[in-house]
């Protein structure tokens, strides 16, 4: 009948069933627990949410509004603070830029062109002395290329840390006091630096430089050793030296400032938007013989975005003396005239916009 | 030592590509505004003090030159900062700024006796620069409207680049009388319709004046003898002088070749018209057209090697161009209508000519090839177009419809703005516009 194996067995079975019965129910609290995540936010917490999350499209994502959101979570406060102060770019600060003071201008005018010429004759301009006339407002011209060079001196150039140590050699160069220092450094100044770009740049071409290699770990000392370098240097006997120096620092410095003055690249938006600062002030005639001529200018501007000193150059045409002038003298005004208080550029870029070079087309403006 | 050029070496290669990748900024501007240019005349001083009323005319009229191009907007001088008492005086820059006035006209008159004498300076205002140098002009108070017109000129040349047209006088005919029995006779006045003097009485009809080269003497068509005959009159002394015809003959649509020497002119003999040119010094004639149909109104190119004029030789007016020795002669208009008067430009790239199309007449310029045709006015009754001495402005006569209608002289730019009437007395047409004065 019954046997000890048929009890145990159906023993086991009930057992099972009963497990599974049972098992189910448990295994679908989990559920529950998850459910109970969303449930668990109270109301008030959620309005609040809501309600901090609510003005976030109209600006930057930056703001505040995470917290609730995970409820227990730890309050996100300081980090929030930090996307503002990045977005802060706007400071920028182009602090003087104005230009009113200097009116009265010019010093005297020589009467001059005083020409008499018979009834309606246009009398030659005898006047020799044509007084430069007022220098309107020149302002700040604060920025100075050396300085800024030094600084920032970050081009995108690859390797970040070489390129500082070579900068700051050429920085001192300018002060050849120094000259005190030891001998030594001469040697291993030089080579910091040198090792530090040359190795890298030689190395893909040679193959085989191990041997040099060890020299570079020993230097292991700051920009002063190079700065130093390069006086020992000359006071070295051979003048060839100094001049091998001098022409040294004068390229790196040349590669400095440009590298400083790279900068990230303008947008297509920023370039449009200084066009079309110009495009009103372009004043074409299409009747004129003018219209027919392309003429390309160039000038420079200073940080608060004038044309420095007024100076714009005529660097091309493609018409005839007078129509070149009459051209180049209505790409100038529409240029000087837009300025007003300086064009408005990105600060941050200054170095891809200090030059300007502007091709004034007026092809499509022609009388049809 | 070997390590130091090396390292020169690597730098160099280093700062290469470095300069490179920073260049100027680069941008190309095609889109401009077409507006006038903005500028401002204060009163010229008065050096002395009968030179008052003068001063302020002649400021008036500079300022009335330049703006009734249309390419020029004054500045009022309400809107003045700074005011000018000096001719000497340094420029405020800044002040003329503000109020966008992108030129500046000084200037200052003496008045001795009635001799008149008037300088002035142009400046840019924006860039602080004097454009050109000064100039003074002489002359006798009764000619101040010459020096107002002097002083416009160098000012419209020196911003436009173009020469100026203001110092220049217009031959007409001016009418007068019901349109069934109108009196014509030859007028001539400054560009803008001042200074008239008549030339020619009443007495017989008159057409088509043409000025000469230098405008010293006007060509013209009268019917005094009943048939049309071609006329020279000096325009200094009023001497006439008859070109010769054989009887029968009508010749009439004169104009003088780029030297003055000669006179291309149409002559009608046995119901055929065809294109002439004589000699005044020899009175030799020489055929230059043979055709069937009507050849006429020929004008010379500005280089005197070529001749546009007008022939239904295709069956329908239309403008033709040939070698000013004749020859065969080459189409050059082919819209729909009628075409007529062609006139050269000065400029020597434009036609510019008389349309009608549709009922209406108009007033157009073409390029010689006949492309690019702009007509620039539309009205019942438009024609006889005549040139600017700088090529810029076209004036032409207007009549009115109706019995009642009256004729009266436009101008307008070829840009096609700038549509306005020449301000005459009475009833005017047939412009003929002529040389900037010396």
């Amino acid at each position: 009948m019954a046997t000890p194996g048929t009890i145990i067995s159906g023993i086991g079975h009930v057992g099972l069933i009963g497990w599974l019965i049972v098992g189910w129910g448990l295994t679908s609290e989990p559920l529950q627990i998850q459910t109970m995540d969303v449930s668990v936010i109270s109301g008030e917490e959620f309005e609040q949410m809501r309600a901090r999350t609510t003005p976030e499209p109209g600006t930057a994502e930056p703001t505040a509004p995470v917290p609730p959101i995970v409820d227990e979570a730890p309050p996100p406060p300081p980090a929030e603070e930090d996307p503002p102060q990045v977005a802060s770019p706007p400071e920028p600060v182009e602090p003087p830029v104005e230009e009113a003071p200097p009116p009265e201008a010019p010093p005297a005018l020589p009467e001059t062109e005083v020409t008499v010429a018979p009834p309606v004759e246009p009398a030659p301009p005898v006047a020799p002395p044509p007084t430069p006339d007022v220098e309107v407002s020149e302002t700040p011209t604060p920025p100075q290329a050396p300085t800024v060079a030094s600084t920032i001196s970050e081009p995108p150039a690859p390797d970040a840390r070489v390129d500082d140590i070579v900068r700051e050699e050429v920085v001192p160069d300018d002060s050849a006091d120094a000259e005190v220092i030891a001998e030594e450094q001469e040697a291993t100044a030089p080579e910091e630096t040198t090792t530090a770009i040359v190795i890298e740049d030689l190395a893909p071409s040679t193959s085989v430089r191990p041997s040099t290699r060890p020299s570079r770990p020993t230097p292991p000392e700051p920009t002063q050793t190079a700065q130093q370098d390069t006086p020992t240097t000359t006071t070295e006997p051979q003048a060839n030296e100094e001049d091998v120096s001098a022409a040294l620092e004068a390229a790196l410095g040349a590669a400095d400032a440009p590298a400083i003055a790279a900068g990230p690249p303008m947008t297509g938006a920023e370039r449009d938007s200084f066009r079309v600062s110009v495009n009103r002030c372009w004043n074409v005639d299409p009747g004129s013989v003018a219209a027919r001529v392309t003429v390309e200018v160039g000038f420079s501007l200073d940080r608060s975005g004038r044309v420095e000193g007024n100076e714009v150059q005529l660097l091309s045409s493609d018409g005839d003396q007078s129509a070149t002038n009459t051209a180049f003298e209505a790409a100038r005004r529409a240029i000087l005239r837009c300025q007003s208080g300086g064009y408005q550029l990105p600060a941050d870029k200054y170095d891809q916009w200090r030059d300007v070079v502007i091709t004034f087309d007026p092809s499509g403006m022609r009388l049809r | 030592m070997m390590k130091r050029f090396l390292t020169l070496l690597v730098a160099l290669m280093l700062a290469g590509p470095v300069l490179a990748q920073n260049g100027p900024l680069r941008l190309t501007i095609t889109d401009g505004v077409i507006e006038p240019i903005t500028f401002a005349v204060p009163s010229f001083e008065a050096e002395t003090a009968a030179a008052q009323q003068v001063a302020s005319d002649i400021s008036r009229l500079v300022v009335q030159d330049l703006a009734g191009t249309g390419l020029f907007r004054e500045v009022p001088a309400t809107a003045f900062i700074s005011q000018v008492s000096s001719f000497a005086q340094p420029v405020a820059f800044a002040d003329w700024r503000a109020i966008n006035s992108q030129a500046l006209v000084v200037g200052a008159v003496t008045v001795n006796g009635d001799q008149l004498a008037v300088k002035f300076r142009l400046y840019d205002v924006f860039s602080g620069q004097e454009l050109g140098q000064g100039l003074q002009f002489a002359g006798t108070t009764a000619g101040w409207r010459r020096m107002g017109h002097k002083v416009a000129d160098a000012v419209y040349s020196r911003i436009t680049g173009e020469g100026g047209y203001f110092d220049s006088r217009v031959v007409f005919v001016s009418e007068s009388g019901p349109k069934d029995n109108r009196q014509k006779r030859l007028g001539i006045m400054d560009f803008d319709g001042a200074n008239v003097q008549f030339l020619t009485d009443s007495s017989s009809i008159v057409l088509a004046p043409r000025f000469s080269p230098n405008g010293d003497r006007v060509l013209y068509t009268s019917f005094e003898s009943g048939f049309p005959r071609i006329n020279v009159i000096n325009v200094a002394t009023v001497g006439r002088q008859q070109l010769q015809t054989a009887p029968g003959e009508m010749a009439f649509s004169p104009r003088f070749s780029r030297d003055g020497a000669q006179v291309i002119y149409s002559l009608s003999n046995g119901g055929n018209t065809d294109i002439y040119r004589t000699n005044l010094g020899t009175g030799q004639h020489v055929r230059l057209t043979s055709a069937p149909s009507i050849e006429t109104a020929p004008s010379l190119s500005p280089d005197g090697s070529q001749i546009v004029f007008e022939s239904d030789r295709s069956g329908n007016q239309q403008l033709y161009v040939m070698s000013a020795n004749g020859g065969e002669a080459r189409r050059i208009s082919f819209g729909e209508g009628r075409y007529g008067t062609p006139v050269w430009s000065p400029r020597g790239d434009l036609v510019a000519f008389t349309k009608q199309n549709a009922g209406r007449f108009h007033i157009g310029v073409m390029r010689l090839d006949g492309s690019e045709e702009r007509l620039l006015t539309s009205s019942f009754l438009d024609e006889g177009p005549t040139w600017s001495p700088n090529g810029r402005v076209i004036m032409f006569s207007r009549e009115t419809q109706g019995a009642g209608g009256t004729s009266s002289m436009y101008s307008v730019d070829i840009s096609g703005r700038n549509l306005k009437a020449v301000p005459v007395q009475g009833g005017a047409s047939d412009p003929s516009w002529g040389p900037l004065q010396p």
